[in-house]
């Protein structure tokens, strides 16, 4: 049965592909569908031994599958000792995997119109939702940044084929789309914006967290709503080591959360930037 | 051949197996609830509780080191008070055998977390952190010194009717006269170990790791520290001693108990696999059917000495 509450689960990767170095996308088969809202991650690991001790969080980029033969996928980038070995991993081997995890992406509002904003790898966590906004015919357009050309998202990966949304892509060097970071190319377009449109406007972001920072703040001020999802450094996932804590509004104090339990979507107001 | 027999007595609390949680990987227990039945367990220990809800340290809390973590999260916690009005109801909805972690900043605080925790008769037992290393004040300071962990098991005592169990630190020169010492003072029984401090910094930042600089080493990286110390401490004391540190598998546990450990806890073994402490039970069920082995206690304690002819 399709499940969409955390579970532990094998995976038996079907294919590990690197693109151009930079990116890799892992598909994996699992014993069951997951359902899981955009934004939400899992643990993930699959090295032999105790070094590195801890699985890697990596946002759930698409799920499916059948009764009996779940499948799913995660984008990730290679950062460290984790993602390296990660990256090492061949078809046929295990995965072990806690999913799905965290609170996602709220698209359930009505009539709204949403701007997803992917910065680096943090297209992995957006692309989800504009796939869902797209079978809903709900109006949408994607930023997305990157250092350079090569460091886009690849275009075959980019959910929109049949989907309304339009896609703007940024890169700092000018090899591709807007010269810029993704950061400008989204205040430039908040400015333009009518109040009118403001106040039906969503903002989803996922990316470093200046560039989270930047527009959030942009956001406040022309008063549209933004969601922004967060990484942080995590042991469990599911809430019972308070490592990964982030500082959050609460009332005009301040207080510790979860970006593994209350997050890792927040609404940008909420957080002490 | 039947199941075998893995109940034991932890100082007056006896639990169907020797397989609990250590604190402070936990949670409140609940939160595993989706992953397994913990009511399998011999016993779920609890995040540590304070008087009041605690803020914890800023962020930087944890970071990986070779085959283990550092972690200073400060005892962040709901209070005794929530534990007790919200999550306890669950807990025994979830038909778990709990135990209490408690921790203060001074003596007071201590009992009066104690008290209000004697007050709910579900709960199977009181453990005292005299161990953590991430606070300036109380845990580790109080358990670093056998007059300290004296003075603490007693003063608690004096609070509580309930079974009553002391978590020592690693980080002290002798840790069989501390458990000595907390034996002589009232404790049921010590668990040991908490995490050992330590250290890591980025070398090109050249900034510390954590934000409170030092923290707690967990995971295998301790494993030997913790098997060693548990090994002194079930020689010294009568009560029963309760092993904890870097166990990963049954394999682990099974060293703890032989070791003289009446029982185990697992901790940042949960953080990696949700699941370990129930596949840990099982693996120790199928070593004990496989060794034909009916009863733990014919397994505790049985390390050899001698070479083998």
């Amino acid at each position: 049965m399709p499940f969409n509450r955390p579970r532990f689960v094998t995976g038996r990767i079907l294919r590990n592909e690197g693109r151009g170095e930079i990116f890799y996308r892992i598909e994996a088969t699992i014993p069951e569908p997951v359902r899981f809202v955009p934004g939400q991650f899992a643990m993930v690991s699959g090295w032999p031994g105790n070094d590195p001790l801890l699985p890697r969080p990596l946002a759930v980029f698409r799920a499916g599958g059948t009764r009996g033969k779940g499948k799913v996928e995660f984008v990730y980038k290679v950062v460290g000792r984790g993602t390296a070995l990660l990256s090492g991993l061949h078809p046929g081997e295990t995965l072990s995997i806690t999913l799905p995890l965290g609170r996602g992406f709220d698209l359930d509002r009505e009539g709204r119109t949403y701007w997803l904003v992917g910065g680096g790898v943090g297209f992995s966590s957006v692309f989800p939702a504009a796939v869902v906004l797209g079978r809903r015919r709900a109006a949408f357009e994607m930023f997305l940044g990157a250092r350079t050309r090569e460091h886009l998202p690849p275009r075959e990966w980019t959910p929109g084929g049949k989907t309304p949304g339009t896609i703007h892509f940024c890169t700092e060097d000018g090899t591709a789309g807007f010269h810029g970071r993704v950061t400008d190319a989204v205040l430039e377009r908040l400015r333009r914006l009518s109040p009118e449109s403001a106040s039906r406007m969503t903002i989803l972001a996922c990316g470093p967290r200046e560039m989270l920072r930047e527009i959030a703040a942009a956001a406040a001020e022309r008063s549209v709503s933004a969601q922004v999802a967060l990484e942080n450094h995590m042991a469990c996932g599911f809430g019972v080591c308070w490592g990964c804590v982030v500082s959050l509004w609460d009332g005009d104090r301040t207080a510790y959360r979860r970006v593994c339990r209350e997050g890792p979507v927040f609404d940008a107001r909420e957080v002490v930037w | 051949m039947v199941t075998p027999d893995l109940s034991v007595s932890l100082g007056g609390l006896r639990v169907k197996n020797p397989v609990m949680s250590a604190s402070g990987t936990f949670g409140y227990g609940v939160e595993f609830t989706p992953f397994y039945d913990i009511s399998r367990l011999g016993a779920v220990v609890v995040k540590g509780l304070s008087l009041a809800p605690t803020p914890g340290n800023p962020p930087g809390r944890i970071v990986e080191t070779a085959a283990g973590m550092l972690n200073a999260i400060g005892l962040q916690n709901i209070g005794v008070e929530r534990f007790v009005g919200d999550v306890v109801p669950r807990l025994e909805d979830a038909g778990a055998t709990f135990v209490a972690n408690i921790y203060g900043k001074t003596l007071e605080e201590y009992e009066a977390v104690a008290r209000r925790l004697s007050e709910v008769p579900s709960l199977g037992a009181i453990e005292v952190n005299a161990s953590c290393p991430n606070v300036r004040e109380g845990g580790m300071a109080f358990g670093a010194t056998t007059g300290g962990i004296a003075q603490l098991t007693e003063r608690v005592r004096r609070c509580t009717g309930k079974t009553l169990w002391v978590k020592l630190s690693p980080n002290v020169t002798d840790i069989a006269s501390i458990a000595k010492a907390a034996e002589g003072s009232g404790a049921d029984a010590v668990s040991l170990i908490n995490t050992i401090v330590g250290m890591a910094v980025d070398h090109r930042t050249r900034r510390p790791e954590l934000s409170n600089v030092t923290g707690g080493l967990s995971g295998p990286a301790i494993k030997p520290v913790a098997l060693r110390m548990v090994w002194e401490a079930a020689k010294a004391v009568r009560i029963p001693v309760i092993g904890v540190g870097g166990i990963q598998n049954a394999a682990d546990a099974l060293e703890f108990l032989l070791v003289g450990a009446s029982a185990v806890q697992v901790g940042t073994a949960n953080f990696r696999n949700p699941r370990a402490c129930v596949d840990i039970l099982v693996g120790i069920e199928a070593f004990f059917r496989e060794q034909r082995i009916a009863r733990l206690e014919e397994y505790r304690g049985g390390l050899q000495r001698e070479k083998i002819p």
